[in-house]
């Protein structure tokens, strides 16, 4: 509702002009459903896992930049718009900073139980699980790992 | 003094109204808030030596979340045409608009209920998950409890079997075991209830047994095949040679009790309803955490949103220019909603 203050005004007769550009909004939805398949499509198809990391971000990150620049009109908007969102932006990636060299990269060697205590009880249960699968299928054995890392 | 000169208006600050100032202040912080969350997934999932990917195991269902995404971004386009609507004073049709923005949220939430559902109901929550094949075992032990519990809550809450240690199974099993031979029913209780539960009092004491059996014997870790108590497990380890032990109780010992435990005409209804596959995952507990953390709060995000709509469409035809700011306001606050989901999909239900 517009009860701003009287400086507010003013400032609305300048914002008034930056909604005179005309956007297909059709169009951006239009991208954006495609968008949406394509993530869809690149779970399905098998694909290694990085490659398919790189397209479904990608493939996000142009969602995003669509949403953002022309459902919420920030194309359209003044400088404030950088004044307001990097500093922001820069403290919300702090604590993912902060946490990645801790508990994300692991320079050390993980004692997390699933790693050490479990470590052992995990691979014979993959190794039962590989064994089991051979057996009700009569299929190609699956090659129990070792190591438990690997569990997906 | 005087007031009689007006001051000139100043074109100081961001040149956009103060409601809209407010509304991008708030996403400010609300691009902190998902980004700590999305950030910390990314971390733990990077630091977590494996994760849970297979759906049999997390019961994600790429095609909800991806109609999900669809219904979302359907429902954005709708709030930006409503706005225009809006700028352009046709309230009726900004209406409608609107009332598809609200009703895709309602569709939004109704996939994300059944999401829920299908973890809820296979025990998919934080703390829950057995994350190694001893866990799983112990686990069903307790679920398997739970079931005896409850089979012997329906003799002590209706008074056929009077204690006042209604939670001492091992004491009430006792009871209920020589109930067949009782002739009356105690005091206040029908003749109907007394002749059902004794019916079916050998059954839940025999229930009872089968639970206790898997229970000492992972008390013991040994084999289901040896026993574990009395004197022939004394007499089973005192033959035990130096350095040898009686075999440990398997994992696929247990499954394969609770299957034939499942398939008892008698019992088998219960063990069925109480008890879960037992099927461990590995880092499934932090999986849960992180997946219901963040879609729960994205969830509330979208109520709130649902909450702005109606908001505007109580209005009805008393809708006016004067709720265009607030429908633009309303339309940013959503589309940050969409924004938000654009990136858990991939996260969750992707990678």
């Amino acid at each position: 509702m517009s009860h701003d203050s009287h400086a507010g005004h003013v400032a609305h007769t300048d914002h008034d002009a930056h909604d005179t550009h005309h956007v297909n909004y059709l169009a951006i939805f239009v991208v954006l459903c495609i968008c949406t398949a394509l993530s869809v499509i690149f779970d399905v198809v098998h694909m290694s896992k990085p490659i398919t990391i790189v397209l479904v971000m990608s493939v996000a990150i142009t969602k995003a930049l669509c949403v953002m620049m022309f459902f919420m009109h920030l194309k359209f908007e003044g400088n404030w718009k950088f004044v307001l969102l990097a500093p922001t932006t820069i403290l919300a990636i702090g604590l993912p900073l902060a946490l990645f060299p801790d508990v994300g990269a692991s320079y050390y060697t993980s004692t997390a139980p699933q790693t050490t205590k479990w470590a052992q009880e995990i691979s014979d249960y993959q190794k039962h699980h590989a064994e089991h699968t051979e057996s009700a299928n009569h299929a190609e054995p699956e090659h129990a790992d070792p190591d438990p890392a690997h569990v997906e | 003094m005087s007031h009689t000169a007006k001051p000139t208006a100043l074109k100081m600050g961001i040149p956009i109204p103060n409601s809209k100032l407010g509304l991008w202040l708030f996403l400010g912080t609300e691009i902190m808030f998902f980004t700590a969350f999305i950030g910390s997934y990314i971390v733990l999932r990077l630091g977590s030596r494996g994760w849970p990917t297979d759906t049999h195991d997390t019961h994600i269902n790429v095609i909800l979340g991806g109609l999900n995404t669809f219904v979302l971004i359907v429902s954005s386009y709708l709030v930006v045409v409503a706005h225009e609507a809006m700028a352009q004073k046709n309230f009726a049709k900004a209406r409608t608009y609107l009332t598809g923005t609200l009703l895709l949220a309602f569709v939004f939430l109704g996939i994300k209920s059944a999401e829920y559902y299908g973890k809820i109901s296979n025990d998919i929550l934080p703390g829950h998950i057995a994350e190694t094949s001893s866990q799983a075992v112990k686990k069903a032990s307790r679920e398997l409890e739970v079931v005896v519990r409850d089979r012997f809550a329906e003799y002590t809450t209706s008074g056929v079997v009077p204690t006042d240690r209604p939670n001492d199974i091992v004491n009430l099993v006792n009871q209920i075991a020589t109930l067949p031979s009782v002739a009356t029913p105690p005091e206040g209780v029908s003749e109907g209830t007394f002749n059902a539960l004794k019916e079916s009092a050998p059954v839940d004491a025999e229930l009872f047994r089968q639970w206790m059996n898997l229970h000492q014997h992972i008390v013991a870790n040994v084999s289901l095949k040896v026993p574990a108590i009395g004197p022939e497990y004394l007499a089973a380890r005192a033959e035990l040679k130096e350095g040898e032990k009686l075999p440990e109780l398997e994992y696929a010992e247990v499954t394969s009790l609770l299957t034939d435990m499942k398939a008892n005409e008698k019992y088998g209804y219960y063990v069925t309803k109480g008890v879960f596959e037992p099927h461990p995952i590995v880092y499934g507990n932090i999986f849960a955490s992180t997946y219901f953390l963040m879609t729960g709060f994205h969830a509330i995000h979208v109520v709130v949103g649902m909450i702005l709509f109606w908001l505007v469409l109580k209005q009805g035809s008393k809708l006016d220019e004067k709720w265009t700011d607030f429908v633009e306001n309303s339309g940013l606050y959503w589309h940050f909603v969409d924004l938000v989901w654009i990136f858990l999909f991939p996260m969750l239900y992707i990678i």
